[in-house]
């Protein structure tokens, strides 16, 4: 699939969508829209989407609206779950703000924020430690990525997670220094050992202290270091200024941004320089480089509809999404783990592969099986209702075109026609739309976004 | 008259063979493969994880210096099941001793590699892909051998049995890998609804005409699971164990695999793990635990598979990340250490110790030290079991060690 990224025009590529003649503005491409910035859409969503212009959208996504009741409300749920001592309750908390937020883009970004800066449950035990972090990635979602880096650089979670916390003037502990380079700015060749090595002793003598950040001086190496051909007495912060400042940054970042909300592989240097260069000129804020890659021709078009593996959580919670479903959302935190996606818990500090690593037997088999929990549970709620009384509700009644609705909702490519025709025929049945849907939830294309 | 489970792989097999021409060629091949030979071979992975204790293991029951290193843990002679004059089984590996006796098991010493690193994630990612240095480390080194290996059915050609993530060394560029939980995880529940289980059957097979290659993967996986979780429901409805198996995790998942062995599974590799082995505290009762339900699991599964006439095709090899410390801890435990023995079991093995047991006089950082690299014994699977390019999936040349017979082709 890569090649074909090679034969596309940068120039093309991120120029503004325009609506009109192959590319119309429409149902399809909102819900394409509303799948990769957020989590789906219901029918009402799109409906409403279609009537506003896709740039309006966009700038509400980036922007935010007003959200602090939401807010108000998500901080004490959280606090509740965190209160139990163990950070296996959070996720089901984290599911409900990805499935209600008003807020959408930063809830996707925070998820995104949290494979890249991975920390996991099993090693850093605290929930509350964790929920900082969390709201970390919320604050900084689409904010300035240097400020980002410096906050987890202090986070208490983070320190706990790669060992900063005991990270001595006798004995720097480079894991922090190694995935600051490695993993969270520059990837992998673009730094030496030695870099890693004096990098680590800017960091000596930062410690979590109950729960919070504290500097112990005593512990902290004032000698000089020297990173990137710079000398000095660096301190932390002055570490990651130096990092932040290698041109490597911005390209590590606007590549792992398009791998995430717009196509699963590698992103010629092409089409990854314009973007970086924006995101240069901004001094990393991200907000500009999201605006011009949501926006863009390529962002809407045929070549890149269908090329991403939906994750686990985007399995679950577009599907409760799309059909405005309230569900048992402990038993789906606990199934999105089965296949490969424990939120809080992100396998290693690499965080989550995607892409194709989340396919295989056993979880096309687990997938199927929790899209029918969810669809036929006696918990789950859409609209408020029962899902026949729900669908009839939003014209989902004659077969075909009913099976239509459903396929633009939820299939971001179209369906072989002889697979139309079998769904068609289960449609036809006409007791059984929970059925329908969940055929619809094992079709090839439902894995896609 | 027809059954259920025939009747599905026959239908199954016609509408594969209905595709159109953009189907891609190795479905093609898989639905013209048919039925499972009896010949073929497989291997059967147990990863001991967290670091087995390879001297509390194969003991060397008269060395002083054992004694001595261990005052709290070392196992004298008159406990340990003896091997020989100077080595002998744990007391618990009652299982072991008797494979032994019936030429089953070979027991292969002091494996390792050169510079050990004593991280378990950086040790097990090693043993995993059989590479040492910096080089990328994605692929494990039986998902390569997986990538060699012409396609050649609708089962999964690699099992993974179990709760954690799927292990490096299974990981593949081409062929997906099943990680299965348990088997009611790897049944679609379609609610009974027949008519269902055909529209989704029939809506994954139909040809697609595009050049999506994600689209293309996710097909042939979706195909894959769907006759898979067929085909596990049979073989278990159909399965009398010819053992008692003991009741543990370990048991039950090998169990599971002699049953999809018997049945005629075309899975090449099965791969299960017994964790628990980073025993750096109060060792001797976890350890003990650990090893009987090893060495009675494995030599159940070797007895039921031999009742089946299975065994002939079956290797199983078990190896853990290092072993530990020579000189116990103040915890009555050990820390991580190097080099330790690794296990193979089946009716093809040369039985009896390979290679000598690692000197407790000249050691390595308070570790034994490795004098078989861990590769000879995956050269020796790969070119010999499966007749694979071993220089090319270990990235480099390594002499296989014969564990297995001269006759065996």
């Amino acid at each position: 699939m890569n090649s074909k990224f090679h034969e596309i025009d940068p120039r093309w590529a991120w120029r503004r969508y325009e609506p009109g003649g192959e590319s119309p503005w429409n149902k399809r491409r909102a819900a394409h829209l509303f799948r990769r910035a957020g989590f789906g859409a219901d029918t009402a969503l799109l409906n409403e989407a279609i009537s506003s212009s896709p740039e309006e959208l966009i700038e509400q996504l980036v922007v935010g609206v007003d959200s602090s009741a939401f807010t108000g409300q998500m901080n004490q749920m959280m606090r509740t779950l965190a209160a139990g001592n163990n950070p296996r309750n959070l996720a089901s908390g984290w599911l409900y703000r990805m499935r209600y937020t008003p807020n959408p883009l930063h809830e996707k970004m925070a998820l995104f924020w949290h494979g890249h800066f991975a920390t996991s449950g099993a090693k850093v035990e605290q929930p509350e430690l964790l929920l900082n972090q969390n709201e970390l990635f919320r604050r900084h979602a689409l904010g300035n990525f240097g400020q980002l880096v410096l906050a987890i650089a202090r986070d208490p979670a983070m320190l706990l997670y790669l060992d900063s916390a005991t990270n001595r003037k006798s004995h720097p502990n480079e894991n922090f220094a190694r995935e600051l380079l490695e993993l969270f700015c520059l990837g992998l060749g673009a730094y030496s050992e030695r870099d890693i090595q004096e990098l680590a002793r800017c960091f000596t003598g930062w410690e979590v202290n109950q729960g919070k950040f504290r500097f112990n001086h005593y512990q902290a190496d004032t000698g000089v270091k020297s990173i990137f051909a710079e000398h000095g007495g660096f301190t932390g912060d002055d570490g990651v200024r130096v990092v932040l400042e290698q041109p490597a940054t911005s390209r590590f970042i606007v590549r792992k941004l398009l791998r995430f909300f717009v196509a699963d592989g590698d992103f010629p240097e092409a089409l990854v320089e314009p973007l970086a260069a924006q995101f240069r000129a901004d001094g990393l804020q991200l907000a500009g480089v999201m605006r011009t890659i949501l926006g863009s021709e390529l962002f809407f078009s045929e070549q890149v509809a269908g090329q991403k593996v939906r994750s686990p959580v985007e399995f679950g919670i577009g599907l409760l999404c799309g059909l405005d479903a309230t569900a048992n959302l402990n038993m789906l935190a606990e199934e999105l783990g089965a296949l490969g996606q424990s939120l809080y818990f992100p396998p290693n500090v690499k965080g989550w592969d995607g892409g194709k690593s989340w396919i295989n037997s056993a979880t096309i088999l687990g997938r199927g099986n929790l899209a029918r929990r969810l669809l036929t549970n006696s918990e789950t709620r859409f609209g408020g209702r029962k899902l026949p009384e729900y669908l009839a509700g939003q014209g989902v009644v004659e077969a075909e075109a009913g099976l239509n609705r459903l396929l633009e909702l939820f299939v971001a490519i179209p369906i072989p026609d002889s697979s139309h025709a079998r769904l068609l025929e289960l449609a036809r049945r006409g007791d059984a739309w929970a059925d329908v849907l969940h055929a619809i939830t094992v079709l090839p294309e439902f894995q896609l976004s | 008259m027809k059954t259920r489970r025939g009747f599905l792989a026959t239908s199954s097999s016609l509408a594969l063979l209905s595709f159109a021409e953009s189907t891609p060629a190795f479905l093609m091949r898989a639905a013209a493969a048919g039925a499972a030979s009896n010949s073929e071979r497989v291997l059967v992975v147990v990863q001991l994880s967290g670091g087995n204790d390879g001297l509390n293991t194969i003991v060397p029951y008269g060395n002083e210096i054992y004694r001595r290193a261990r005052p709290s843990l070392a196992i004298g002679a008159d406990q340990v099941l003896k091997i020989d004059g100077e080595l002998g089984f744990h007391p618990s590996m009652r299982g072991f001793a008797d494979q032994l006796e019936q030429g089953r098991l070979s027991l292969i010493q002091g494996v390792g590699y050169a510079n050990p690193n004593r991280s378990h994630f950086e040790s097990m990612d090693i043993w995993h892909t059989a590479r040492t240095s910096h080089q990328s480390r994605s692929l494990g080194w039986l998902g390569r051998m997986l990538d060699e290996l012409p396609p050649h059915s609708g089962d999964a050609p690699a099992l993974h049995f179990g709760e954690e993530a799927q292990p490096l060394a299974l990981a593949t560029l081409k062929t997906p890998v099943s990680s299965v939980r348990s088997l009611e995880r790897f049944r679609l529940d379609v609610g009974g609804r027949a008519a269902l289980r055909r529209a989704i059957q029939e809506s994954a097979e139909s040809a697609r005409g595009s050049s999506n290659d994600l689209l293309s993967f996710i097909q042939a996986s979706t195909i894959n699971a769907l006759s898979a979780s067929e085909r596990v429901e049979a073989a278990v409805k159909s399965y009398r164990a010819a053992v008692d198996y003991p009741a543990s995790g370990l048991a039950e998942k090998l169990k599971l695999i002699a049953q999809l062995i018997d049945a005629g599974f075309r899975t090449k590799v099965f791969y299960v793990t017994l964790d628990g082995f980073d025993t750096h505290a109060t060792q001797a009762a976890a350890h003990a635990g650990l090893l009987e339900q090893l060495s009675s699991s494995i030599s159940a599964f070797v007895n039921d598979l031999h009742a089946h006439q299975q065994l002939d095709r079956v290797l199983l090899i078990a190896f853990s990340e290092f072993g530990r410390r020579v000189a116990e801890n103040a915890s009555q435990g050990t820390d991580h250490g190097a080099a330790a023995p690794m296990f193979v079991a089946g009716s093809h093995v040369r039985a009896g110790l390979i290679g000598n047991h690692p000197r407790l006089d000249d050691l390595d950082d308070g570790d034994p030290k490795f004098h078989t690299d861990f590769r000879r014994i995956y050269a020796e699977i790969l070119t010999r079991w499966f007749q694979q390019p071993a220089d090319e999936i270990l990235g480099g040349r390594y002499e296989p060690i014969e564990f297995l017979k001269a006759d065996i082709g």
